[in-house]
């Protein structure tokens, strides 16, 4: 199994990765001890592991896009390292595909490396223009229930098992979409560890598997609370409204006080855009097992929350 | 440009078609599926109690009597997606709504489902649903491979988006864009999670959890960072309540509230939008009534003629409440006056 990291800038690329634990990438207090036992864990089943890839980029955000000098120096430090670069794309308006495409130009120049779509407009643009990139489907488009404040009870409960059955799978599922992915050359898909657990055998069939730990994407929008601080009010909430990342500013942590089950110290973490739940230990102990089976191709770790971003 | 109305009975046909619903849309869940999956798995994109018909011999009645008013019936087999023993169960299902009940188009999201009905050639038109989160031109060339003959556009793109992505994708496939009632905190089709009735909503579940911040880099908010955070948090707890239809509310007169695009119409028939979707399957027949009357009155001006200005003045006028409507919170498109 490949390890890969979550970088947001070349000098995070160029720094000591023998153990990214909360401190070094600034995880804050809030997730800090989160990514600390996944850190600990990860040293628990596998050992000392070494990142051979870093992913960079935004999945979420087409404001978050780096622009081609950002992965310039990204791509530079990653080739000093020796390490694979994949770079994450977000949903995209017909701006935002106009904004990949100069980094597209430039990883094309460069070589192989991944891209990860999470838009079929992005996909397409790859497989036209691009055909030297290898295209990889995001976690976005890997379609499955992932709502925290529910899932996790339907697994714990009486539910009929085909509705649990079905709630661990996605489309993943159909051997008639992952052979129409391998048609259009994509091998690999990324994947979030879900709290009702996940069916991984779609990845007998050859598609490879990453699984991003320990933040998994709960909803995101092109409406972004973060954004409206710098509007009136009336102009606030805009979709896709120009903003001057807000979002890099601050964390806002929710409490599921209000759950009619049990579970009312549940956290949910707004970054931006874009809502996350973190994994719990039982939930990175479970996926740890099941990538024992082989199933799982590449672990991504994330020493914070997905949406950060360099400013230039 | 046509007047899309939401349906859940034949009942409702005769009053809506006459009220100025131009196409029709529904959705069904037989019994089967309930008994098989409950309700923690839905067949389309409401809540197998919202408002979904029963069986085929209703569908077929619904069909058969808005085809006799020369009104089409699309059909939502929307959910996001369907696994492999689901996959054939709705492919069948999908057989019968066209040979049996003989509904015009079908709405769907999940690709591979798209993929299958483009190749099993039934009679009825592929349309692709909002939750496949189609934003961008590029997205909807990858879709043409599968034929269909309308992409209904997501509620969060604006209206210089739209008009690019009509421009470029004229003459190829229309584009059906959102008109009246629910609106969706987030982007539907990257939104994982349900609406099942035992949580609600996620967005507004959200407003009633406890909060808090924190700044990056290790730092504590001051004071005056908290209270700016915590004053642009209330007014996003505002807009997630005009977004959920000003809390389920209506007007004085009894009319639906709820996000709202009845300015933009003057602005679509100039871009070239082919529908305009009312959205509420599980509204009440008289909500859904008034909101086929309140979209035909704008659109029938429109169609007369009427200057831009005058059409949005005569729409913020039917939607009863100027304060609502100048909140700026209600609207699905900001309109350039």
């Amino acid at each position: 199994m490949d390890w890969s990291i979550h970088v947001t800038n070349a000098n995070e690329v160029r720094g000591d990765m023998s153990a990214p634990g909360a401190a070094g990438f600034d995880s804050g207090s809030k997730l800090a001890p989160i990514v600390e036992v996944t850190w600990k864990l990860i040293g628990e089943y596998f050992g000392a592991v070494s990142f051979t890839r870093c992913a960079y980029g935004n999945e979420f955000c087409e404001h978050l896009i780096p622009s081609p000098q950002q992965l310039e120096r990204v791509l530079s430090a990653a080739d000093e390292r020796e390490m694979g670069l994949t770079l994450l794309t977000p949903y995209v308006s017909d701006a935002g595909i106009e904004s990949l495409k100069p980094l597209f130009e430039m990883l094309s120049e460069n070589g192989a490396s991944e891209v990860v779509f999470n838009d079929w407009g992005v996909l397409n643009l790859l497989r036209r223009e691009f055909p030297r990139l290898k295209p990889v489907q995001g976690r976005l488009m890997n379609k499955s229930l992932r709502d925290p404040r529910v899932t996790g009870v339907y697994a714990a409960s009486d539910a009929p098992a085909p509705a649990l059955v079905s709630l661990r799978r996605s489309n993943l599922d159909c051997t008639s979409y992952t052979g129409f992915l391998s048609g259009l050359g994509v091998d690999s898909v990324e994947l979030d560890n879900l709290p009702q657990g996940v069916d991984q055998s779609f990845a007998e069939g050859g598609m490879k598997a990453s699984a991003y730990v320990p933040f998994g994407f709960i909803s995101t929008s092109r409406i972004c609370m973060a954004a409206g601080i710098h509007y009136d009010k009336r102009d606030k909430f805009q979709p896709g409204a120009p903003c001057h990342h807000e979002c890099q500013t601050h964390l806002l942590e929710y409490t599921y006080t209000n759950t009619p089950f049990g579970n009312r110290d549940q956290k949910f973490y707004l970054k931006g855009n874009s809502y996350f739940y973190v994994h719990t230990e039982a939930m990175l102990r479970g996926l740890f097992e099941q990538s024992r089976s082989g199933l799982i191709d590449r672990m991504v770790f994330q020493p914070r929350l997905p949406m950060m971003w360099e400013r230039a | 440009m046509k007047v899309l109305a939401p349906i859940s009975a034949y009942d409702e046909l005769e009053m809506l078609a006459a009220s100025g619903a131009e196409e029709f849309y529904c959705g069904i869940v037989p019994r089967e599926w309930l008994d098989r999956y409950t309700g923690a798995v839905w067949l389309n994109r409401r809540s197998p109690k919202g408002g979904s018909l029963e069986t085929l011999s209703e569908l077929k009645q619904l069909v058969d009597g808005a085809h006799c008013l020369g009104i089409p019936v699309f059909l939502t087999l929307n959910a996001p997606y369907y696994t492999a023993e689901q996959m054939s169960w709705v492919m069948e299902l999908a057989r019968r709504l066209d040979g049996e009940a003989g509904v015009d188009a079908l709405i769907v999201t999940d690709i591979n489902l798209l993929m299958q009905l483009s190749q099993a050639k039934l009679n009825a038109a592929l349309h692709v649903s909002s939750v496949a989160a189609t934003l961008n031109t590029e997205a909807i060339r990858f879709l043409l491979q599968f034929g269909p003959s309308r992409i209904i556009l997501p509620r969060s793109l604006t209206i210089p988006e739209i008009e690019r992505i009509v421009n470029a994708t004229r003459d190829e496939v229309e584009i059906e864009v959102f008109m009246l009632n629910d609106g969706c905190a987030f982007e539907e089709g990257f939104c994982s999670t349900t609406h099942h009735h035992t949580v609600g909503a996620f967005c507004t579940n959200l407003s009633e959890m406890d909060t808090d911040f924190e700044r990056s880099g290790g730092r504590e908010l001051t004071r005056r960072q908290n209270s700016r955070l915590r004053r642009n948090l209330t007014d996003y707890r505002e807009w997630i309540w005009y977004v959920n239809g000003n809390g389920c509310g209506s007007t004085p007169n009894g009319l639906p509230y709820g996000p709202c695009g009845l300015c933009a119409i003057h602005d679509f028939k100039r871009i070239g939008v082919e529908s305009l979707k009312i959205v509420g399957r599980e509204a009440s027949p008289f909500k859904k009534l008034a909101s086929v009357r309140m979209v035909r009155a704008i659109v029938d001006q429109v169609r007369a003629g009427s200057e831009k200005l005058v059409t949005i003045e005569r729409a913020k006028s039917l939607r009863g409440d100027r304060q609502h409507c100048d909140s700026g919170y209600m609207c699905y498109y900001k309109v350039e006056a």
